[in-house]
C-alpha cells in the first residue's frame, strides 16, 4: 500500500505543480486565458473529436476483437498483429500521413479519423482479453434458451464485455482530449494547440497552466464517472474447476465480407502511414536522397537514444504501475480505487503542460535533475503509466488468489510468494506493459521536445524537424525505423497482452 | 506433529455472522472432519486456522503455540507450517509436478529431489509423473499432487478443503484411500472440511458438525450417527424416521412397539429417531409388525430405499433401506419391524410429519 501511495504521488506531481503555477499567475491571468473565446472554441474542438472518435473506437475495437478471437478467420494471428499495429505507430507519423492525403483530411475529419483509427486497438486489446475470459457455457445457455447467434452476442456476450469496453473508451476519450502529437501535421487546432500557443508565444506558463484547469476538471469527472459506471463489475474471474476453451464460430459465407471490412480497417489504420513512407521513398529524387544521405549518419545514434529512453521509461513505468495493479485486483475498496484512478491523472494535462510542470519542479527544487536524462524518462514513465496499469491489471486479474495462498501455506512469505508464483505467471503481462510504455515513449514528441537533454536527438525529433521543413526524403528513414519497431511491438503486444503464462505448453 | 486448538472463534462480515464462537480441538496425529452444509462457515474456519483470514475474536493455537488471538495475528500463514490443500487443488500452472511438490522445501532439498519422490510415493503417484505439467493430469491426480505438495515439507498440521469434491465416485474412493494412507503414514494431524456426510463419517476419527456458525456436536462418527445432539442434526447426518412415543426407564413405546433406548434417557412424551437401515420390511404377517404401504421405491443395485406410509390414521412417512427389496412394488402392503436400539428426544423437538419428509428428501 505504501508503494501505491508513492507511485500515485509521483504521477500526480505534475498536476499539483500545474495547479500551483496557475495560482501563482493570479486569477486575472487565469481568467483572461480561460475566458478568451478562442480557448472555448478550441476546447469544443477537442471535445468534438473525442465525442466522434470514441464511439468509432468502441465499434471497431469490439468488432475486430470478436472476429479475431472468436471466429475461424483465415490468417487469425496475422490479423491480430495488423489490428494492434496502429496503436504502436507513432501518432505524429500517422498525422503527417493523413495530412499528405489532401486538404480535406487536414481538418476535423483527419483529427477524428486519426484518433479513431490509431486508438481503437486499446478497446481491441481489452475486449479480446475479456472475450478469452468468458465462460462458453454462458453462450451455450443463451442458445439453449432460444436466442439466435446474433441475439446471444447482444444479450449475453456484450453485457459481459461492458467493463472492458468502458475501460477502453475511457482511455481513448482521455487521450483524445489532450492529444497534441497526433495533430501536428494537420491544420486542425485543438485545446492542446491553445496551450502550446500560450506557452510558445507568451512563454506564459501560468496562462498555459490555467488553461489546463479545463482538462483537469474533464479528466477527473470522466475518471470517477467511469468508476461509477463500472460499479462492481469484477475483473477477476471467480472460476472453480476447469473452464473449457471458448469455441470459435465458423464464418462460412460471411468470410469474404468480414475479411473485406477488416482489410479496409487495416488499410486505413496501417496502410496510410506505411503508404506515405513508401511514397516518400519512391518520390524522393535521387538528389534529395543523396542530400538526405548526410542525415543517415544521425540514424543510428537517434535509434539508440530512442531505444534507451524507451527501455528505461518502460522499466520505470512498470515499477510505478505494479503496486497499484496488484492492489486493485487483490484488495478492492475506496482507497485503492482512488489510488488507481490517480494513476490516470497524466491524462489530465496536455503532454506539454505536464512536461513543463516537471521542468519547473526540477528547476526550483531538484536542480540536479533539470535538463537531465533521468527527468525525461521519468516524465515519459508517468505519462504512459496508465497503459502499464491497464496491461498489468488485465493479467493479474486472471491469476487466482488461491495460488498465492498455496505458496503462503508452503512457507513462502508474501514477497517470496509474489516472486515465485505471481510474477512468473504474469510474465506475458509484464512484457505487454513494457512494450506499451516503450512504444508510446518512442512515439512521443511533445514531452521529448521539452525535456530532451540538449545534446541528444531521437528518431521522433529528427523525423519532426525534417518533415516540418518538408524534407520528406530526409524524414523517411526515421519513420521507417519507427514503423519497423512498431510492427515488432504489435506482435509482442497481441501475443502477450492480458495473458497468464499458459497452462498449455506451446 | 502438533495438535490444533481453536477457542471461541468469531467472524462476521458486516452484519452477516459466519462463525459465532467455535471451539475445536484436533488431537495430535488424528483427522477431524468438519461437516457442514454450504454457507455454514466451514471454509472460513479453515482459512482462519491457516491465517488467510483473521478472526474477530478467539484464539488459534498450533502445537500449543498461540498463532492468532483476538483479531491479532502472531504467526503469519507462511510460518505456521500448515499444509493446505485448496478446494480446486491450486497447482502452480507454470511448474512441473516435481517443482510443485518441491515448492515448500528448502532449496537444497528441492535440488536433491529425494523428498519429492517420497512425497509422490506417499500419495500413491508414480514417480514418472514428476516432469508432467498440472494441465496434463486428471482431476484425481491433481488432488494427489496438491496433497503431496502439502505433505512434502512435513507439516505439523494439514488442512483439506473439500479435497474430493467434483471427483467421480470411483476416483473419489481411490483418492480418499490414498489421502488417508498418506496422512496415517506421516502421522500428521489433519482437519478436513466437507459437506458430504459419508465422507465425514468414514474419514474422521472425530466429526465436528458446523451449523449456523456454531459447532453443534463433535463426536466419534458412530456416536454422532447413533446419538446426534438434536433431531435436526439427526436428519443432517443421515436419513431419519421420526415417530412420537412415550418413554419410561430404558424403553420407549411407539407405533413400532416397545423399543430399547440408547444415549441420553428422557422420560415422558418424546420423539423417537430410527435410522432407515434399522427398519426391516417383511411380506407376511407371521412375525407381527406394523402394517404399511409402499408409496415409492428407489433401486440402487445392492440396496433399495423404500418410501412407505403407516397404514394407521397418522399415515406417517417411513423410509427404509434394505438389501432385499427385490420384487417390491409401489402399492404393496408390508409389515415393518424395528431392530436395535433407538435415540429419543424431548417431545418439543418432535415434528413427525416434517421428519418424514426430510427423511425422504435426504434419501433421494
Amino acid at each position: 500500500m505504501g508503494a501505491c501511495l508513492v507511485a500515485a504521488l509521483l504521477v500526480a506531481a505534475p498536476v499539483v505543480v500545474t495547479v500551483v503555477q496557475a495560482a501563482q499567475g493570479g486569477f486575472s491571468v487565469a481568467g483572461s486565458a480561460i475566458g478568451s473565446t478562442s480557448t472555448l472554441t478550441l476546447l469544443l474542438h477537442s471535445i468534438e473529436v473525442a465525442a466522434v472518435a470514441t464511439p468509432i473506437c468502441a465499434v471497431l475495437g469490439v468488432g475486430t476483437a470478436w472476429f479475431v478471437e472468436r471466429t475461424t478467420l483465415p490468417g487469425g494471428r496475422l490479423w491480430a498483429v495488423l489490428v494492434v499495429a496502429p496503436l504502436t505507430i507513432p501518432p505524429f507519423v500517422t498525422s503527417y500521413a493523413w495530412a499528405n492525403l489532401g486538404p480535406s483530411f487536414q481538418g476535423f475529419v483527419g483529427a477524428a479519423g486519426i484518433i479513431a483509427f490509431s486508438y481503437y486497438p486499446i478497446v481491441f486489446l481489452l475486449v479480446a482479453v475479456a472475450l478469452r475470459g468468458l465462460d462458453p457455457a454462458l453462450e451455450e445457455t443463451g442458445r439453449s434458451l432460444g436466442l439466435s447467434g446474433r441475439g446471444t452476442f447482444f444479450r449475453v456476450v456484450l453485457p459481459q464485455l461492458r467493463p472492458a469496453i468502458y475501460g477502453g473508451m475511457l482511455l481513448v476519450v482521455l487521450d483524445a482530449l489532450v492529444e497534441f502529437d497526433a495533430f501536428v501535421g494537420l491544420k486542425f487546432q485543438t485545446f492542446s494547440f491553445d496551450v502550446y500557443a500560450q506557452y510558445q508565444l507568451g512563454f506564459s506558463t501560468s496562462g498555459a497552466a490555467a488553461l489546463s484547469f479545463a482538462s483537469i476538471a474533464l479528466c477527473v469527472i470522466l475518471l470517477f464517472g467511469e468508476a461509477r459506471l463500472r460499479g462492481h463489475a469484477n475483473y477477476t474471474r471467480v472460476s472453480q474447476g476447469a473452464r473449457r476453451l471458448a469455441a470459435r464460430y465458423t464464418l462460412g459465407r460471411s468470410t469474404v465480407p468480414v475479411i473485406a471490412v477488416l482489410a479496409a480497417v487495416v488499410a486505413i489504420s496501417v496502410g496510410i502511414p506505411v503508404g506515405m513512407l513508401v511514397r516518400w521513398f519512391a518520390e524522393s529524387s535521387n538528389a534529395a536522397l543523396s542530400s538526405a544521405g548526410g542525415n543517415l549518419s544521425y540514424l543510428l545514434p537517434a535509434t539508440l537514444t530512442s531505444v534507451e529512453i524507451g527501455v528505461v521509461a518502460a522499466v520505470l513505468g512498470i515499477l510505478l504501475a505494479l503496486p497499484v495493479a496488484v492492489a486493485v485486483v487483490r484488495h478492492r475498496g475506496p482507497v485503492v480505487t482512488v489510488l488507481e484512478r490517480t494513476m490516470y491523472l497524466s491524462f489530465a494535462l496536455p503532454d506539454l503542460v505536464g512536461a513543463i510542470a516537471l521542468a519547473y519542479l526540477a528547476s526550483h527544487w531538484l536542480h540536479f535533475l533539470y535538463g537531465s536524462f533521468v527527468l525525461l524518462v521519468f516524465a515519459e514513465a508517468i505519462l504512459f503509466v496508465p497503459f502499464a496499469v491497464v496491461a498489468l491489471r488485465a493479467t493479474f486479474g486472471q491469476i487466482e488468489p488461491s495460488l498465492e495462498e498455496s505458496a503462503r501455506s508452503l512457507g513462502s512469505g508474501q514477497l517470496a510468494s509474489f516472486w515465485r508464483v505471481t510474477l512468473p505467471l504474469a510474465r506475458p503481462g509484464l512484457v505487454a506493459a513494457l512494450v506499451l510504455v516503450f512504444t508510446f515513449t518512442l512515439g512521443d514528441l511533445s514531452t521529448t521536445q521539452v525535456l530532451l537533454p540538449v545534446n541528444l536527438y531521437t528518431l521522433g525529433t529528427e523525423f519532426y524537424s525534417n518533415s516540418s521543413t518538408v524534407a520528406f526524403a530526409a524524414a523517411a528513414p526515421f519513420a521507417a525505423v519507427l514503423i519497423a519497431l512498431a510492427m515488432a511491438a504489435a506482435y509482442l503486444l497481441m501475443s502477450r497482452f492480458g495473458t497468464v503464462r499458459a497452462l498449455a505448453s506451446r | 506433529m502438533a495438535d490444533l486448538e481453536c477457542r471461541d472463534i468469531r467472524k462476521a462480515y458486516g452484519e452477516r455472522v459466519v462463525l459465532a464462537g467455535v471451539d475445536l480441538t484436533v488431537a495430535e496425529g488424528t483427522l477431524t472432519a468438519i461437516l457442514g452444509s454450504s454457507g455454514s462457515g466451514k471454509t472460513t474456519l479453515l482459512r482462519i486456522v491457516i491465517g488467510f483470514v483473521v478472526a474477530d475474536c478467539g484464539t488459534v493455537s498450533i502445537g500449543g503455540k498461540l498463532a492468532a488471538d483476538a483479531g491479532r495475528m502472531y504467526v503469519p500463514p507462511d510460518k505456521r507450517a500448515i499444509g493446505y490443500v485448496a478446494q480446486e487443488g491450486a497447482l502452480f500452472p507454470h511448474l512441473t509436478v516435481a517443482q510443485n511438490v518441491g515448492f515448500g522445501l528448502p532449496r537444497a532439498q528441492r535440488k536433491l529431489g529425494s523428498r519429492i519422490a517420497e512425497a509422490l510415493d506417499l500419495v500413491g503417484l508414480d514417480r514418472s509423473y514428476a516432469d508432467r505439467r498440472p494441465h496434463e493430469l486428471s482431476g484425481g491426480e491433481q488432488r494427489r499432487v496438491a496433497l503431496a505438495r502439502a505433505l512434502a515439507p512435513r507439516p505439523a498440521l494439514v488442512l483439506l478443503d473439500e479435497p474430493f469434491s467434483g471427483l467421480d465416485a470411483a476416483l473419489r474412493g481411490d483418492t480418499r484411500a490414498a489421502v488417508l494412507g498418506a496422512l496415517a503414514g506421516a502421522g500428521t494431524t489433519a482437519a478436513l472440511v466437507t459437506h458430504d456426510q459419508g465422507e465425514a463419517l468414514s474419514m474422521g476419527r472425530e466429526v465436528a458438525v458446523l451449523r449456523n456458525g456454531r459447532l453443534v456436536q463433535t463426536a466419534a462418527p458412530e456416536t454422532l450417527y447413533r446419538t446426534p445432539a438434536d433431531l435436526d442434526l439427526a436428519r443432517f447426518v443421515g436419513d431419519a424416521v421420526v415417530v412420537p412415543g412415550v418413554a419410561r426407564g430404558g424403553t420407549v413405546a411407539c407405533t413400532f412397539g416397545t423399543l430399547a433406548v440408547h444415549g441420553e434417557l428422557v422420560a415422558g412424551a418424546v420423539a423417537v429417531m430410527i435410522r432407515p437401515e434399522q427398519i426391516r420390511v417383511v411380506r407376511t404377517a407371521d412375525g407381527g409388525g406394523v402394517p404399511a404401504r409402499i408409496v415409492g421405491l428407489s433401486f440402487y443395485g445392492p440396496e433399495s430405499v423404500l418410501q412407505m406410509e403407516l397404514a394407521d390414521a397418522s399415515a406417517t412417512a417411513v423410509t427404509a433401506r434394505t438389501f432385499d427389496g427385490t420384487g417390491a412394488e409401489t402399492g404393496d402392503e408390508v409389515r415393518l419391524l424395528v431392530e436395535g436400539t433407538v435415540a429419543t428426544y424431548r417431545a418439543a423437538d418432535a415434528k413427525p410429519d416434517e421428519g418424514g419428509e426430510a427423511a425422504t428428501a435426504a434419501a433421494s
